[in-house]
């Protein structure tokens, strides 16, 4: 792996401990994590409920910080990448404004950066995530996966330096959710955006990312740091591949808890 | 007609069971006309006397539209400074709640002594009644965001003020709308009950008037007008509230 300088994220060492009442040392949610991710790498985060998946993501944004260790995002830290809009996140809730439109609620990063709004780029990127007529929509009269489609829309916006995706297709079927990853799997070759994404599903895990990171729970910690071979643009084809099904089933067995007592 | 009557009669037909049982109370029990007037003695009166009527309910409409607007931006305003400073918060909510939990009545004497004894005490009054929903409810409105949207405006950098404009403000807009359902409904009310008691001004101290000469008529006729007002007052707010529930919810 490469060293923490040339890297668009950086956790060294990062430990979490949370409070918790009745038990002075607390909980102990991540263990001395360490992970980087290159520039225009796709990285998804595997492991059990509870791992601390979402505490790395919250702490690589900027919205959690380590009890020991470091967090760089492009060598600053997340703050400072916070400041100027460096982020686009998207995590499970899908945290549109039902006041805004589909439109306005995809223009909401440059309002809040105080940067004139891009009209050319919002209509581009409706386009892109299959939303065209649906542009004076309001959030309630959208569909779960519509709904996703406007959250990954908006995170794209800024062509942020950084994604940052929470189990962003987490509440859906299973259909709509491989047809978000196709989706997203094209968005994504169009941007090549740095990206770190948390999912439960391995299937979506080998299909989208170009490295799969797999922890353990009850502390948290890497157990696995797996490169995904297939050549890119992946078409759905791969995942009928008798490679992809071996990975994902010893995958599937790394995520089992018994595996790790 | 009958389309117009039939929605009229289902939403009203308590008011008019009431009105009803009142005209053939008085008229069957035989009770003198100062000690219960018939309905429609009453409604005759405001008839006839509308020069008498209109210009006290334009004196007290108005006291409790300044009041009323004045105690919502009040509430409004301290609402959001307990929201932007925790200190302003660990401050201001157990005045406010001291102050509340304070009759009105009773700060009607220092208010007089601040203001006088006329409409300035009538609208300082309609402003505590109003200021107090307006404070409870645009203080938890303006935190009860959508899940996940604080996170999101942090993660893109938003100024404190931006995240008052463009998230909390329209995030605390149904519970705003609930204060002023509460405020509307009560705003008169308040004016009037200030105004008998100071026998100032208004419809208050019209009542006041016709009470101490036995016109029973004319004080129930005040009443009426008021009752009929605040009502109307909060079935408009509760239409602004159902939007901002559809707009914002
Ligand atoms: N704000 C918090 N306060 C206290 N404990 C927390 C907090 N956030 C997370 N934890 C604890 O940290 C651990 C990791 O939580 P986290 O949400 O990161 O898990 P996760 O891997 O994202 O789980 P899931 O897959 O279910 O979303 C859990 O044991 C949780 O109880
Ligand atoms: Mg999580």
């Amino acid at each position: 792996m490469s060293g923490p300088s040339g890297a668009a994220i950086a956790l060294h060492d990062v430990t979490r401990r949370f409070p918790l009442k009745g038990v002075p040392e607390g909980v102990l949610a991540l263990d001395r994590v360490t992970l980087d991710v290159q520039p225009g790498e796709f990285v998804a985060l595997l492991g059990p409920s509870g791992c601390g998946k979402s505490t790395l993501l919250r702490m690589t944004a900027g919205l959690d910080t380590p009890s020991t260790g470091t967090v760089r995002v492009g060598g600053e830290t997340p703050a400072a990448v916070a400041a100027r809009q460096g982020f686009g996140v998207a995590f499970q809730d899908h945290a549109l404004l039902p006041w805004l439109t589909v439109r306005d609620n995809i223009a909401l990063p440059f309002r809040v950066a105080g940067k004139p709004v891009n009209q050319g780029r919002i209509a581009a990127l409706i386009a892109l995530v299959k939303l065209t007529g649906f542009e004076e929509a309001f959030p309630r009269n959208l569909s779960g996966g519509m709904r996703q489609r406007v959250n990954i829309a908006r995170a794209l916006v800024l062509q942020p330096e950084v994604l940052l995706l929470d189990e962003p297709f987490g509440a859906l079927d299973a259909v709509t959710r491989r047809h978000m990853n196709l989706e997203l799997q094209r968005i994504w070759t169009e941007t090549r955006t740095t990206t770190l994404l948390v999912t439960h599903a391995v299937e979506e895990a080998l299909f989208l990312a170009d490295r799969i990171v797999v922890m353990t729970g009850r502390p948290g910690r890497v157990a696995q740091d797996l490169p995904v071979p297939f050549a890119r643009p992946r078409p759905v084809e791969v995942m009928r591949e008798e490679r992809f099904h071996e990975m994902q089933d010893s995958l599937v067995l790394a995520l089992e808890p018994e595996a790790h007592d | 007609m009958d389309r117009l009557l039939r929605p009229f009669i289902r939403d009203w037909w308590g008011i008019l069971l009431l009105l009803l049982a009142w005209q053939a109370w008085v008229v069957l029990s035989g009770l003198n006309a100062i000690v219960m007037p018939r309905p429609l003695d009453v409604v005759a009166d405001i008839a006839t006397n509308l020069p008498v009527y209109l210009p006290a309910l334009g004196i007290s409409l108005a006291a409790a539209a300044f009041g009323l607007v004045g105690g919502f931006m009040l509430g409004l305003g301290l609402g959001i400074l307990t929201w932007a400073s925790t200190i302003a918060a660990g401050m201001l909510t157990p005045v406010t709640v001291l102050f509340s939990s304070v009759p009105v009545v009773t700060l009607i004497p220092i208010l007089a002594r601040l203001f006088g004894y006329g409409p300035g005490t009538v609208v300082a009054i309609t402003v505590i009644i109003s200021f107090f929903p307006a404070f409870v409810f645009s203080s938890a409105g303006l935190r009860a965001l959508p899940p996940g949207s604080a996170d999101l405006f942090r993660v893109l950098g938003a100024s404190r003020w931006r995240v008052l404009t463009s998230l909390a403000l329209p995030a605390a807009m149904p519970n705003l709308a609930v204060a002023l359902r509460i405020g509307a409904a009560h705003a008169l009310l308040a004016a009037m009950v200030a105004e008998y008691l100071m026998g100032s001004s208004g419809l208050g101290a019209m009542f006041a008037a016709a009470k101490s000469e036995l016109n029973t008529e004319r004080a129930l006729g005040a009443s009426l007008i008021v009752a009929a007002i605040s009502l109307t007052l909060y079935l408009l707010s509760l239409r602004v509230e159902h939007w901002a529930r559809a707009r914002y919810g």
